[in-house]
């Protein structure tokens, strides 16, 4: 099993949905967040007084995976989130240990 | 912590006990006056006689109040467009040259009257409607200005940090709840104790009962004296429609000193400014321009133009307002971590934009009651121009402020747009009701610069931290509204403003205020020395009177509270709780 991460410009989100609903996934978890990566913050103007931005809006999502489809889903968030200019997020993929369903108190592959 | 136990119970009870001995002497007062009411006439009449030359006939019966409102409104009160009345008055003065024609114009009115009775009855209720509808305008035109809490609320609390909302609502309520008690106990009395409108009885009706200065008489008048608690002279139908406008007018001083002091001044120390406000720095120079005081009769007495005119408040209630704002904000100093440690402002962005523009949009639509309603009556038909000026002079300022940001820093910015409306409105507050339409474009140009400049100045050159522009709005750009009407009046309106120039002024009849521009220099300088004084009076009062009270009890709250946000030290209670991670049970 994986986990399957991604840090995504935060308009994104929708286009991601659909292609990654088109792969079959499960379920996926949302979050609002905020950082910065090479691109920085940028400065802004208020009332005359400059002020730095440093953590931008991102929207972050988990979707937990079997390891045969975790290629594919990959490939469906860099289709969604992709626009080609600075900022558009990471994607990080990582080996999970254990799963349990909580209602039913299924393990492993069954309880994705 | 026992101690500040204590300390709260018995500031607490002192106050309750206080405000209920007031209220009980007010009752006594009350009781006594029909049965002493030959007491009060030994005290009018020596000051009463200079202040109201129609009233020189010797020992006329003091006026009494009419707080039923079934004798205001009459024959006395039929006037014509050009401002003549129905009624022949009989002449007293043998010595003046048209005494003989004078007296024939009344002879014949009065054997016309007794051939034609009813006329003179019809006339009793066309006075009458008169009167009434003039009482619906003014007290609609205070319920919109009124409204004007609404949006100084939101436009103050939209443009402060989230951490501090509550407070900041908390302070703009309890703005108008103890100012207005002050207004009532001492306030109203100062301003008007003296000649209030129903003292001169042209557009509210009634009979001259608030005639009295406590400090000063005739034409120098430095502080009313009748009117304490509105009991007695102060309970009259009238006079009342008066308080009613005029509060709210005070209410609006009273918002303004919010906009600059938030964020870090203590509940306890701001309700005592409001009283303040309420009870002394906002009535002493209301009864100096309003209240027939000294300022507004210079006309009068030193031959400068009408007196110092402010037709609205742009000073009598903005410049005061931004100016002991100004000196609440020396003193507290600004807020933790405004200038950095190389002394440069740094921003603390609104939290909600939607409020600020809500809250500018909700000041516009009750400046429609501020100006127009400033004429204290519909008969009054110069409210027309009133209300296209005030809303040309807006949108001129808003215009401005918002191009003049985009010119020096490549934006628009929201908040200063909204301050320039603003700025316009103050501007334009004063010189409404004398100017053209073409000029209210301009001085509405002229403040949405100078309200632009005056942010940028008050932040970065002499560094006083005002966290929603309320110095440079109401301050600055009240100063240059009172200026304005010295340079652009045109003449076509005010004639006989202030008791100067009633048949003829600068050699024309009916001549109103006249500013530089058509010729009436002296006006300019009453102007400008006038609106002057009122920033340096307001200023010095308010900082003088609050150096004190901060070297006694501190004004500003711990440091502590201030960086984790006045809501819940102050209050207990958070604006957005869902911000909180809380536990309901």
């Amino acid at each position: 099993m994986k986990m399957v991460e991604a840090i995504v410009k935060p308009f994104k989100l929708d286009e991601i949905k659909d292609a990654l609903t088109k792969t079959g996934i499960q379920g996926m978890t949302v979050g609002e967040v905020k950082g910065f990566g090479r691109q920085k913050g940028h400065t802004e103007l208020y009332r005359g007084a400059e002020y730095s931005v440093d953590f931008l809006p991102k929207v972050k999502i988990q979707i937990l995976v079997p390891d045969e489809k975790a290629a594919q889903v990959v490939e469906a968030i860099v289709q969604g989130a992709r626009t080609g200019k600075i900022g558009d997020g990471k994607i990080f993929v990582t080996p999970v240990e254990e799963v349990i369903r909580i209602r039913t108190g299924e393990r492993g592959a069954d309880a994705i | 912590m026992k101690r500040e136990k204590f300390r709260r119970r018995c500031l607490s009870l002192f106050t309750g006990l206080g405000m209920i001995l007031f209220t009980t002497w007010c009752f006594a007062e009350e009781a006594a006056a029909p049965a002493g009411g030959s007491e009060p006439a030994k005290a009018e009449a020596p000051a009463a006689a200079p202040a109201a030359p129609a009233a020189a006939a010797a020992p006329a019966p003091a006026p009494k109040p009419d707080p039923g409102g079934i004798v205001t409104g009459d024959r006395s009160n039929v006037i014509d467009a050009g401002g003549n009345s129905f009624l022949v008055s009989e002449p007293t003065d043998k010595s003046d040259p048209d005494y003989a024609k004078k007296r024939k114009e009344f002879e014949e009115f009065q054997a016309q009257a007794a051939k034609e009775p009813l006329t003179l009855r019809l006339a009793d209720t066309v006075g009458r409607v008169r009167i009434a509808t003039n009482f619906t305008w003014t007290l609609i035109t205070g319920y919109l200005v009124l409204f004007m809490q609404a949006g100084f609320a939101l436009l103050t609390c939209g443009l402060v940090r989230k951490k501090n909302a509550a407070h900041l609502m908390m302070l703009n309520f309890a703005a108008y709840v103890f100012a207005f008690l002050a207004y009532y106990a001492c306030g109203f009395a100062f301003q008007f104790g003296a000649v209030a409108v129903n003292a001169a009885p042209f557009n509210l009706g009634g009979t001259p009962t608030l005639n009295q200065f406590l400090l000063g008489s005739g034409q120098w008048g430095f502080l009313g004296g009748k009117g304490f608690f509105l009991s007695g002279a102060g309970y009259d139908v009238g006079s009342n429609a008066l308080t009613l406008f005029e509060v709210v007018f005070m209410e609006t001083a009273g918002y303004i000193i919010v906009g600059a002091i938030c964020e870090r001044i203590t509940f306890w120390g701001f309700v005592l400014c409001e009283l303040f406000v309420g009870a002394l720095v906002y009535p002493i120079f209301g009864c100096w321009v309003w209240g027939g005081g000294w300022l507004s009769q210079l006309g009068a007495t030193m031959n400068f133009g009408h007196g110092y005119v402010d037709f609205a408040g742009s000073t009598v209630v903005h410049a005061v307002g931004g100016f002991t704002a100004m000196a609440l904000a020396v003193i507290l100093g600004p807020r933790i971590g405004k200038y950095g440690a190389d002394g440069k402002p740094r921003p603390f962005p609104a939290h909600n934009i939607a409020f600020v523009v809500i809250g500018t949009f909700i000041l516009l639509f009750g400046w429609m009651g501020f100006n127009p309603g400033s004429t204290l009556g519909s008969s009054d038909l110069r409210i027309s121009v009133i209300a296209v000026n005030t809303n040309l002079a807006a949108v001129a300022a808003s215009a401005t402020a918002m191009i003049f940001w985009y010119f020096m820093f490549g934006k628009p910015d929201i908040s200063m747009a909204c301050n320039g409306m603003l700025a316009g409105l103050v501007a334009i507050t004063a010189p409404c009701a004398f100017v053209s339409p073409n000029s209210a474009v301009v001085i509405g140009i002229l403040a949405g610069i100078l309200v632009c400049l005056g942010v940028l100045f008050n932040e970065r050159v002499i560094k006083v931290d005002d966290p929603c522009g309320a110095i440079s709005v109401h301050g600055y750009c009240g100063w240059l509204g009172a200026v304005s009407v010295g340079i652009f009046a045109d003449g076509t309106y005010g004639s006989g403003w202030n008791g100067v120039g009633a048949t003829t002024y600068l050699g024309n009849a009916g001549q109103g205020v006249t500013g530089l521009l058509y010729g009436d220099v002296s006006q300019f300088f009453m102007q400008l020395g006038g609106a002057t004084l009122c920033g340096i009076y307001a200023f010095g009062f308010t900082y003088v009177v609050f150096k004190i009270v901060n070297a006694i009890v501190p004004l500003r709250v711990d440091k502590e509270a201030e960086l984790e946000g006045l809501d819940i030290p102050e209050f207990g209670m958070l604006a957005y709780p869902e911000d909180a991670v809380t536990e309901v049970r």
